[in-house]
């Protein structure tokens, strides 16, 4: 019997005392729930994948044997690595597995999580990165072309923005690598990967990074203004603008704010984009991620390592979704 | 995604590879591998850093595993030794075997071991050492494939030096298969103690990590000595990425770089680019058994008469290559080289299919895959060269799995590719005698077969010889294969980089004798 059971039916739900913790408890149940629900959608994804993969034409074993390998040597691989079994069994002994951290074999034989104990905090490292470095310049931007609508700054700044989240990510990548390395030599083309499983230099991140900002800036900009325009419209903004308030104090305190759940979205929206540019701008640089991991493994129709794959990213995009959420629920509170 | 079948064919190309440099090479060991090839004095000491293609899903660290990566058999091939490896005078030299001779029936081969071998922790390697790694390898799912003909039971330990393997048929060219996975660890090496395994070859690993290493020298290499003080391994996911390593100064080496990279470096004076001839053959297969178009040997001669194989090589090479002759095995020292090299002659081709009933109205499909650079491309100037002889071919690209399940040995009409060309015995046995398990084109003839038996299993040298010649001219006439050209094996270099690998295929690996100016 906790107290909370003991004294809700006596106090008065019209006392201000009982509705802090219930607004809490709302708080934690809705917080629970969309746990929950991004659980079943990982769950639901990872099925998926293992579907997937096994739609595709070919499989692992053939993929890692000897061009010209007999059937018994073939079938002999397929036992190995459990591919005579029915799908969901192994999804399920995958699954099973999954909350002692064990990510299972690669068909190389390999452990899964070895091949990712270094792949993933780089990635990390790069999207993050870029993230935040999205994140500053977006509201920078945004904020700053909010406070000079329809001037010439606003509208460079618009038309920038736009080509900017037009410009495919290999593009950038490539236009980069030419005028940061290749003809000026100021940075290094590629990463080069040292015996600690990270770049040998920070330096190296610097065009990859460049490479994911500049489209989802370009995107989020566009996000930032436009919510900001939206509640430029609201009365108490503009009776802010009647009391004479400073333009950026309006900006900060009145029109941010109330911005905030659409600005969350947008961002964590990025978060997939960002994984996703990822892989080709790993490829590209040769920087040491899972993206470069999860193409390969693709081809080889190696399961257990897209799903490790794909259950790190995603839990990373899932918690990314889960704090846009929250923010989304906080700013909001009883209006949602 | 190709690049995987790519590297999967590099791994697969596993028995008898790589060979002489069929026009271009006198073998010169000492001479640089560069531009200026005065016999230079080789310095010690410094890094070399190469770039090796490969993909971190794929990282294998089992020798005997199948290596799809090529960064992952360089590091392999230079911390352990195999039997034997490529060479250049002849396709087979010593290595961890000093010597090898065969009884006069050709089916028991002993290998004498090099004097000094020894393991990197210092215990010399003995002949039970190299048995139970063979009997390993033999064991793996592709032992069949790697070790054709030898049961693991016939792999026995003789005396201090001497390993004895008793094939179960005669064969003349069986050191072949000892060259590229009969890769040497300690008896009884557990799978948990791979990853550090001694080896014996001319590097030790210093570390290993996602792909890339570093290799540091073996001071008491039974080969001699060994110039560089360490070698940087460095992984690529692709040519592209590799070749901008090498133009920004990252790497010294940037090994199977491709044809579109040597263009890109061409302009640059401070890069070589090598090119190794006789690297990589892309035949066009037509089917040759029953219910097949091509059924007919006059039909697979016209198709032969039809392509423009000048043309072929400048377009879909870039020119990095030479014409082919039919003939698969081109790098091999007994290529027969007397044979005409055939040419374009439309008049014949038509005339040979008027006599064939060839049926012109019909549209034939060519399938192919994009799994190495140049292979779809090939396909599509082909098809445009046989419409000028007014035959309708229709190209079909097709994603690489599907291909290998689907149309590879059982298609009508499509095209393939190998990196093993310095031997005419290897394509024979593997992929033309009527019983072989690759037999790609369904060929069964049987005037080829008894040639073939000949040229393998005959005691005599000199009939041998001759035999393997009849074996050419019948594949030059009749064969499913079309082999317009072969493509060189492209690496880049700075310029410093001395005495780099000149054999095709994996030779490419042979990085002990390198040095830096």
């Amino acid at each position: 019997m906790s107290p909370i059971a003991k004294t809700g039916p006596v106090a008065d739900p019209s006392a201000g005392a009982a509705t802090a913790p219930r607004r809490a408890g709302r708080l934690a149940l809705r917080l629970a729930l969309t746990v929950g629900y991004r659980l079943v959608m990982l769950t639901v994804l990872l099925a998926l994948v293992f579907a997937a993969v096994e739609l595709l034409p070919g499989d692992a074993a053939g993929a890692a044997s000897e061009r010209g390998e007999s059937a018994a040597g073939i079938a002999e691989r397929r036992q190995l690595l459990g591919l005579d079994r029915p799908l969901w069994e192994r999804f399920g002994e995958w699954m099973t597995a999954l909350p002692t951290g064990d990510l299972g074999t690669s068909a190389r034989g390999q452990r899964v999580t070895e091949l990712l104990v270094d792949p993933l905090p780089n990635t990390l490292v790069l999207a993050v990165s870029a993230f935040v470095l999205t994140l500053l310049l977006s509201l920078l931007l945004g904020c700053w072309t909010a406070a000079r609508p329809g001037r010439l700054a606003d509208r460079l700044v618009s038309h920038a923005s736009t080509a900017a989240f037009a410009v495919p990510e290999f593009v950038v990548a490539a236009l980069l690598l030419l005028l940061l390395s290749l003809w000026t030599g100021w940075l290094p083309a590629v990463t080069v990967t040292g015996g600690d499983g990270r770049p040998a230099s920070w330096t190296m991140l610097i065009m990859p990074v460049l490479a994911l900002v500049v489209p989802q800036t370009g995107w989020n900009t566009r996000v930032v203004r436009g919510a900001l325009a939206d509640r430029a419209a609201d009365p108490h903004v503009e009776a802010a603008h009647f009391d004479g308030l400073p333009v950026s104090r309006i900006l900060l305190r009145h029109q941010l704010p109330g911005a905030a759940p659409a600005i969350a979205t947008g961002i964590a929206t990025s978060t997939g984009l960002l994984f996703g540019g990822a892989v080709v701008v790993e490829t590209l640089f040769n920087y040491p991620g899972v993206g470069a991991v999860l193409a390969g493994a693709v081809a080889a129709r190696d399961t257990p390592l897209i799903a490790g794959v794909v259950i790190c990213a995603g839990g990373v995009i899932s918690l990314v979704l889960l704090a846009a959420d929250l923010v989304r629920h906080v700013t909001l509170g009883g209006r949602a | 995604m190709g690049v995987t079948r790519r590297q999967l064919l590099w791994a697969g190309t596993g028995i008898g590879a790589a060979g002489l440099l069929a026009a271009c090479s006198g073998g010169d060991d000492d001479g640089a591998g560069a531009s200026d090839g005065q016999a230079e004095k080789p310095r010690p000491g410094g890094t070399l850093r190469v770039g090796a293609l490969g993909h971190t899903s794929a990282v294998t660290r089992d020798p005997h595993g199948t290596q799809a990566n090529e960064s992952d058999y360089l590091i392999l091939a230079l911390v352990f030794d195999t039997l034997t490896v490529p060479g250049a005078e002849s396709s087979t030299a010593p290595r961890l075997a000093a010597s090898w001779k065969s009884s006069a029936d050709l089916r028991t081969w002993k290998f004498t071991l090099a004097e000094g071998a020894a393991f990197h922790d210092g215990t010399p390697v003995t002949p039970k050492d190299v048995v139970w790694s063979l009997k390993r390898l033999r064991g793996t799912p592709s032992g069949a494939a790697r070790l054709p003909g030898v049961q693991a039971e016939n792999i026995s330990a003789e005396g201090a030096d001497t390993v004895v393997l008793v094939s179960d048929y005669a064969n003349a060219e069986f050191p072949l298969m000892t060259r590229f996975a009969s890769f040497v660890m300690k008896e009884g090496t557990k799978d948990s103690e791979i990853a550090k395994a001694p080896g014996t070859g001319p590097f030790k690993l210093d570390w290993f990590r996602g792909g890339n290493a570093r290799l540091v020298r073996n001071e008491k290499w039974h080969g001699g000595p060994v110039h560089l003080e360490a070698v940087e391994v460095t992984m690529f996911d692709t040519p592209q990425a590799m070749t901008n390593a090498l133009l920004a100064g990252q790497i010294d080496l940037a090994s199977n770089a491709g044809a579109v990279a040597a263009r890109t470096a061409k302009a640059r004076e401070d890069i070589q680019v090598l090119r190794r001839p006789d690297d990589m053959a892309m035949p066009i297969v037509m089917r040759t058994a029953k219910g097949s178009p091509f059924a007919d040997r006059r039909v697979r001669e016209a198709i032969r008469l039809v392509v423009d194989r000048e043309a072929m090589v400048r377009q879909v090479l870039s020119g990095y290559g030479k014409v082919a002759n039919d003939i698969l095995g081109t790098g091999d020292p007994d290529f027969a080289e007397d044979i005409p090299q055939r040419g374009r002659d439309l008049a014949k081709a038509r005339r040979l299919l008027a006599e064939a009933d060839f049926d012109l109205s019909r549209t034939y499909e060519l399938t192919t895959t994009e799994d190495i650079p140049g292979l779809a491309d090939s396909a599509t100037l082909f098809a445009r060269q046989a419409r000028e002889a007014g035959i309708k071919v229709e190209v079909v690209k097709q994603e690489s799995g599907a291909f290998w399940e689907k149309t590879w040995k059982s298609g009508d009409f499509y095209t393939s590719y190998w990196g093993t060309n310095d031997s005419v015995v290897f394509y024979a046995s593997k992929t033309m005698v009527s019983e072989a398990g690759q037999n790609e084109a369904g060929w069964d003839d049987p005037g080829f077969d008894s040639a073939y038996r000949e040229a393998i299993g005959g005691t005599d040298p000199k009939q041998r010889a001759a035999a393997l010649r009849d074996l050419q001219q019948i594949e030059h006439d009749r064969s499913g294969y079309l082999l317009w050209g072969m493509a060189d094996g492209i690496d880049l270099a700075a310029s410093k980089v001395r005495n780099l690998p000149e054999l095709p295929g994996y030779g490419r690996v042979q990085l002990e004798g390198v040095w830096l100016r």
